[in-house]
């Protein structure tokens, strides 16, 4: 017997009470304010917040934020993430952000490489307002019905406290985030 | 190997740092309590965690199989093993298949529990764990002490020597910012270099054949993402049913292991990318004898958060190395007697059994009861300490015969009160810290049928 078969077997030897599951959780209090919401969770995580019209009207902030270093704006596919070992600001587009807790979800094949928002210095993500929902419930139900290969949810710059839990920010991945909400 | 008890006492020879031990962890607890009362249904979502645990629990094989032919579909390889063995074999056969002489490991307590690295290290693999707590503890030759803050019983100066040492950081450096940028410096370069990377899963949808992974330092992705090859590694109880799950378990997760509103990083991974190999290991190890105990069964539903740990006023004052175990805590005590009640007979018994344990875990284990049922069973195998069982069995003769009984009282108050250095001393566990009470002048009995006359 394989262990495979071995392991279902020793499960089977015991069958257990039924028990069903409870279903989606519905009784979560909404958020009354995605978007003041989303800011004070930015806060908390640490990510730094900057809203605007539009893209371009962020751009003098972002020269400011991030003098003398190089943007990577492209999203075309590298064949490799090591291509990627120098990016000091990677510039990328969220799908949609979460008001409780500043996480925004992002997908690979909006991404130069799986790796890029991870071995970039810093990171910039621009979001759409009106793309805002108040719990991860709702975050999981714009989910619904749609794949990606790989796909994660990220709230705030890369961070550690593993010393004495003082926290640093800035452990494997970005040193920081910038989060640019966008009107349209 | 010391025992709880013997471990605990050398642990807080150091008054101070037990103390600093103590409060830190109740930091961490008292954080968890502000973020989920930010919640207003948190107890809800606790429920409907436990539930969703329950009903995977009694439909395992079913989700397995799903999860199984899904994951496959999407491309990523699986496999099965029946204990840590037969797990370590499979990791190792597949790092030696491609060639590679080292990796990157990011936090995995069911590697730890299978004890990977040092069988790894003996076929001439280097393991890097590049979680920074495990780095420091993997410096030191240590394990980590708690499942979330593997280097929570040190101290900044000891993990600046630590590094002084190992990688070269001038001495008497204890600021955490540029330790830890001395980690990201060092970590980098095996990060650019590793062809295979583990990883551990918090959660894997059955749904979907997906895997969750959560960290906050970002470790996980970076290898993963890099390596040519990405094995990850879980226990067979990390299954959930359906996407929309995880809804429930991510608002749980961070909130109750550091007070956090969400890991930094939530990764969800279905496929692997472009010329990548994923590979599963879905490992028993003793999870499906857990299942079939009804009164211990319970303990399968953990997430692995350690709010337990926290809270617990034995672990914050004894040190996770005391639970000779790589997963200590309350938790821990109630898993270990599963693997080797032998070994472990004195977890079960390193607890006040007062069950704050049981109130802050996020999927509602009734972690103190178990505590209590584990002590029945290992006293019942006579497994229990010598003393213990004898002085169990002299108080149960005590108790069973009434003059013996106020014979003996009068015995303790006559000793307590004029011989009392024979209970004030170091063979007496009740007098270690402490200054037995006075003894009362007559018994409530002698009182009472004065009262009576």
């Amino acid at each position: 017997m394989s262990t495979r078969e071995e392991i279902l077997k020793a499960i089977q030897e015991n069958p257990l009470p039924l028990k069903s599951h409870p279903g989606d959780f519905k009784s979560f209090v909404p958020s009354k304010d995605t978007f003041l919401d989303f800011q004070a969770s930015l806060k908390i995580v640490g990510a730094q917040f900057i809203h605007v019209e539009n893209a371009d009207l962020a751009q003098d902030r972002l020269n400011a934020l991030y003098p003398g270093l190089a943007r990577y704006t492209s999203q075309d596919v590298v064949n490799s993430g090591l291509e990627l070992e120098e990016v000091q600001v990677l510039e990328i587009h969220g799908e949609f952000g979460v008001a409780e807790n500043g996480a925004i979800w992002l997908r690979d094949d909006h991404l130069p490489h799986r790796v890029a928002p991870f071995i970039c210095q810093h990171l910039v993500i621009y979001i759409k307002k009106i793309t805002l929902v108040g719990t991860m419930h709702e975050a999981y139900d714009r989910l619904e019905g749609y794949f990606a290969d790989f796909g994660f949810f990220l709230s705030g710059p890369s961070k550690t406290a593993d010393i004495e839990q003082s926290l640093v920010i800035g452990a494997h991945g970005a040193r920081s985030l910038t989060v640019i909400v966008l009107d349209k | 190997m010391l025992n709880h008890a013997e471990a605990s006492e050398q642990f807080i020879q150091d008054a101070e740092r037990t103390t600093w031990h103590d409060e830190t962890l109740w930091f961490v607890r008292s954080k968890r309590d502000k973020a989920s009362k930010v919640i207003p249904e948190w107890e809800g979502l606790r429920e409907h965690a436990s539930q969703i645990k329950d009903h995977v629990l009694a439909n395992l094989g079913q989700y397995l199989v799903e999860f199984e032919a899904k994951a496959k579909a999407n491309g990523i390889h699986i496999h099965w093993a029946k204990d840590a063995e037969e797990h370590n074999q499979i990791v190792y056969e597949l790092i030696a298949k491609h060639g590679s002489k080292a990796l990157v490991k990011s936090k995995s307590m069911l590697t730890e529990e299978c004890h990977l690295n040092s069988f790894l290290t003996k076929k001439g693999v280097e393991v890097v764990d590049t979680d920074l707590g495990e780095r420091i503890v993997q410096f030191r030759d240590e394990v980590p002490s708690h499942i979330v803050l593997p280097a929570i019983h040190l101290k900044k100066e000891d993990v600046g020597e630590t590094f002084h040492q190992h990688l070269g950081t001038p001495k008497g450096n204890k600021d955490p910012q540029f330790l830890t940028e001395a980690a990201r410096q060092h970590l980098r370069g095996y990060f650019l270099a590793a062809d295979v990377a583990i990883t551990g899963v918090n959660f894997a949808v059955a749904e979907t054949g997906e895997f969750v992974v959560c960290t906050n330092e970002g470790n996980a992705d970076m290898g993963a993402h890099l390596a040519k090859v990405h094995i990850a590694c879980m226990g067979i109880e990390k299954l959930i049913p359906k996407r929309k799950d995880l809804g429930v378990f991510l608002r749980l997760l961070a909130r109750s292991a550091t007070g956090q509103l969400i890991t930094t990083y939530s990764s969800h991974f279905a496929k692997p990318r472009e010329g990548q190999e994923m590979h599963i290991v879905l490992v028993d190890n003793g999870r499906t004898r857990q299942l079939a105990r009804p009164e211990f069964r319970n303990s399968l539903k953990c997430i692995r958060c350690a709010a337990c740990f926290n809270t617990c006023p034995v672990y914050r004052r004894s040190g996770g190395h005391s639970y000779h175990q790589p997963v200590a805590g309350p938790i821990g005590s109630i898993l270990a007697p599963n693997f080797d009640k032998k070994s472990n007979v004195d977890l079960p018994f390193a607890s006040t059994l007062c069950g704050s344990c049981t109130n802050v875990c996020p999927v509602k284990i009734n972690i103190h009861e178990q505590l209590w049922f584990w002590r029945q069973d290992l006293m019942k195998d006579g497994l229990a300490p010598a003393g213990k069982s004898l002085s169990m069995q002299g108080m149960a003769w005590v108790l069973s015969h009434p003059k013996i009984y106020r014979l003996a009282g009068a015995m303790g108050r006559f000793v307590v009160k004029n011989l009392p250095f024979l209970v004030n001393n170091g063979l007496n566990p009740w007098a270690k810290q402490r200054e037995m009470p006075e003894a009362p002048k007559e018994s409530f009995q002698s009182w009472y049928q004065s009262r009576k006359s």
